[in-house]
């Protein structure tokens, strides 16, 4: 009796994957001058579905099924953006996003920046990003670095249904052009299906959450490592270790004031990413806090990143070059033992 | 190399848009120039005066330590830019690179150069631009040839040069789903047509059938490198025939063939053909940029410089301009300066309204002021409104 009584709201429930749908949806409908580029977006609907049904929506001359050109699908979005139009770009893959690169650091990224303001980019590169799905090298990058690293560029990453809504939407209204990670691993998956906020579903962007109140330890991480470390929490809670998680959703703006304070409770900070170490995004967070709230440490920052090496593909291998909750716990008792 | 722009070439090649169909109807079809005044032709000889005495003025300026950047002469080149945005609709579209200053003013330049609501930069503007002041459009944060205007429909490039297209092409779709009208025209030399985005724009376009005019100023040189090194076909626009798109050949060194070639393609465009890629044999008359003078006479073949400099653009159009009765002998030996090297003419070797108007914008520039320094750090983000 009760699975059929909870039926009417699992079938209400969005999965991470429509979420980010209804997100394109809706800003679509309200904002007339919008357009999506992408590879098979249209008649496809997308490589995993993520624009399906948008094209018999609003038309091929909105959504475009481009040629295989990542540069030329940011560069023609940079155009129609310079002549008033907003712009959703998809990668395929956030791996081909290097194909676009010149695009995306020299022109899209720098066009404000150039005209001394009299050109806006509201440009949106989104794409599914992040290993652990056997993708291998060029079907699992975390990428971000490139372009936290890049002048003009805001940077996303959600890691639930709701954030992945109301993150894009707040990105597809934001007049400066965002790189959009979001996690391939967690378009689908079940147990993050939720009934997502009612109305014009908007989370800003720079705005930090956490996911886990502790006071032992904080740990940092954002898109697929946050549950990493959610689990890394509960094995360390068996230690008698309270740990903090906070889930970043936006590198650039970053919320130094969600970690700061954060620490200035915990006095230990582990920050987790998905990418390789050297110049990673979790480097960049220590070095904030490093910086601002020294005062707040009373053990040495960790990291725990990818090892400098591309992702391989089989199981044993990527699982080895990988962060993971054990390597998680590992850093944190570090700390807290310090 | 090739006799650029001789007359035989030139036959051979006004066959524009789709070569082999209309080639009977282009032989009885009236070219553009046909429907050009006598003040348009007269007009046109100023603006040749104009693009060469911008290049000659700025050699001096350097000299004087008022020009911030390289020079990326457009000497012996300038009837490309004549030629392309003579006939251009004021709310077309451009987007020029560093050897294309002069196209900065000259487009629109019809509805008059001193008008401030025409679509083309004011000469106050663009000298501010190269001497790196604050009043100019991008309040001098990017090199002097990276500038261009939103509003006066000139794209911004990079140094990234073919990178501009795929812009030029999104500009053009916008323009498109807002039921505009406008062509763009982008300018690349031969080099960058090397370049995978010339490729993955211009395939683009073609597939969009988009208003993109790609016009390639052949000068013969990507800075160090022959032409023969950087493109396997005797024609640059013969990578069009892989888009399905026209690919003309213009003598570069003549205006008016120049003019016929770019407003046919323009005009197919227009009329929601498609693009097209306009070729314009030409020669690079120093080096890359002024740091490359001394070296460029030296990695290039004497005989060659000789016979790539000897048509000037200046000396063709007069001939032409005789031989139609516009303009007399005597007028035409009025202010000479074809055949002059960079360096060996003088102001009054030019018309007095062309160097009033250069010295107008110079003037200007050199009251303004550098940006203060703390302009360097806003403008990365646009602030929430």
């Amino acid at each position: 009796m009760s699975a059929i009584a909870t039926e009417p709201t699992a079938a209400l429930k969005k999965n991470y994957l429509t979420a980010l749908r209804e997100a394109i949806d809706e800003e679509m409908t309200l904002n007339h001058d919008m357009i999506c580029l992408g590879e098979d977006i249209g008649i496809l609907g997308g490589a995993f579905g993520v624009t399906e049904g948008l094209q018999a929506k609003y038309g091929s001359h909105r959504v475009v099924d481009m040629p295989i050109s990542e540069a030329c699908i940011v560069g023609a979005g940079v155009g129609a953006a310079l002549n008033g139009k907003t712009v959703m770009c998809e990668m395929q893959f956030i791996d081909f996003i290097s194909c676009g690169f010149d695009q995306i650091v020299n022109m899209l990224a720098t066009y404000h920046y150039r005209t001394a303001g009299e050109v806006d980019m509201p440009v949106v590169i989104r794409g599914p990003a992040g290993a652990y799905g056997g993708g291998a090298l060029y079907h699992s990058q975390m990428n971000e670095a490139w372009f936290c690293n890049s002048p003009g560029l805001k940077v996303v990453c959600p890691s639930t249904a709701s954030d992945a809504k109301g993150l894009l939407k707040s990105c597809l209204r934001d007049r400066n052009p965002v790189v959009f990670y979001e996690i391939k691993e967690l378009y689908r998956r079940r147990e993050l299906a939720e009934l997502l906020p009612e109305g014009d579903h908007v989370i800003p962007l720079g705005k930090a959450a956490i996911r886990r109140e502790g006071s032992d330890v904080t740990l940092v991480s954002y898109g697929q490592n946050v549950y990493h470390c959610l689990n890394a929490a509960d094995a360390l809670q068996e230690q008698g270790v309270s740990a903090e998680v906070i889930d970043l959703r936006t590198l650039v703006p970053l919320d130094e004031e969600t970690i700061l304070a954060s620490i200035a409770k915990t006095n230990r900070i582990v920050v987790v990413n998905e990418a390789p170490r050297t110049c990673g995004f979790a480097g960049e967070v220590i070095a904030r806090i490093t910086e601002l709230g020294f005062e707040y440490l009373d053990a040495p920052p960790q990291r725990v990143t990818r090892l400098d090496t591309p992702v391989p593909w089989v199981k044993s291998l990527e699982s080895f070059v990988l962060p993971n909750a054990d390597k998680i716990v590992t850093a944190a008792l570090k700390v807290v033992r310090f | 190399m090739k006799v650029i722009g001789d007359s035989a070439l030139s036959s051979h090649t006004a066959t524009a848009v789709p070569a082999k169909k209309n080639q009977q109807k282009a032989e009885t079809a009236k070219l553009p120039r046909e429907a050009l005044t006598k003040e348009d032709h007269l007009e046109i000889l100023k603006h040749l005066y104009l693009a060469r005495y911008f290049d000659v003025r700025l050699i001096k300026e350097k000299k004087r330590g008022n020009l911030k950047g390289t020079l990326y002469s457009s000497h012996n080149q300038e009837a490309i830019l004549v030629g392309s945005l003579f006939g251009l609709e004021p709310n077309d579209w451009i987007s020029p690179i560093h050897r294309d200053m002069p196209a900065f003013f000259l487009k629109d330049a019809r509805s008059g150069l001193n008008n401030p609501n025409r679509m083309g930069m004011s000469i106050e503007e663009l000298c501010c631009q190269v001497f790196g002041k604050v009043d100019s459009p991008g309040r001098a944060r990017d090199n002097w040839s990276h500038i261009g205007s939103k509003s006066k429909h000139i794209i911004h490039s990079t140094s990234m040069l073919a990178g501009t297209i795929p812009v030029a092409a999104g500009v053009v779709y916008a323009d498109r789903l807002n039921g505009g009208k406008s062509v763009v025209l982008t300018y690349n030399g031969e080099g960058s047509t090397a370049q995978g985005i010339f490729h993955e724009a211009i395939n683009f376009a073609a597939v969009h059938k988009l208003p993109v005019v790609t016009i390639v100023e052949n000068n013969q040189w990507a800075f160090g490198t022959p032409v023969s090194m950087e493109v396997p076909t005797e024609d640059v626009a013969d990578r069009a025939k892989g888009y399905g798109i026209p690919g003309i050949v213009a003598d570069g060194q003549d205006v008016f063939d120049v003019y016929d070639k770019v407003m046919q393609a323009v005009a197919y465009a227009r009329a929601g053909k498609g693009p097209s890629i306009v070729e314009c044999k030409t020669y690079r008359a120093y080096g890359h940029g002024d740091h490359d003078d001394d070296r460029a006479n030296k990695y290039r073949p004497a005989d060659e410089m000789e016979e790539g400099r000897s048509r000037d653009p200046i000396r063709v159009c007069k001939e032409y301009l005789i031989k139609k009765g516009y303009l007399s002998q005597e007028d035409a030996k009025l202010y000479h300066v074809e055949g002059k090297g960079a360096t060996q003419t003088a102001n009054e070797d030019f018309p007095p309204d062309v160097v009033a108007y250069l010295t107008q914008g110079i003037d200007f520039a050199l009251k303004s002021t550098e940006p203060p320094g703390e302009e360097g750090g806003m403008w990365v983000f646009r602030e929430a409104r």
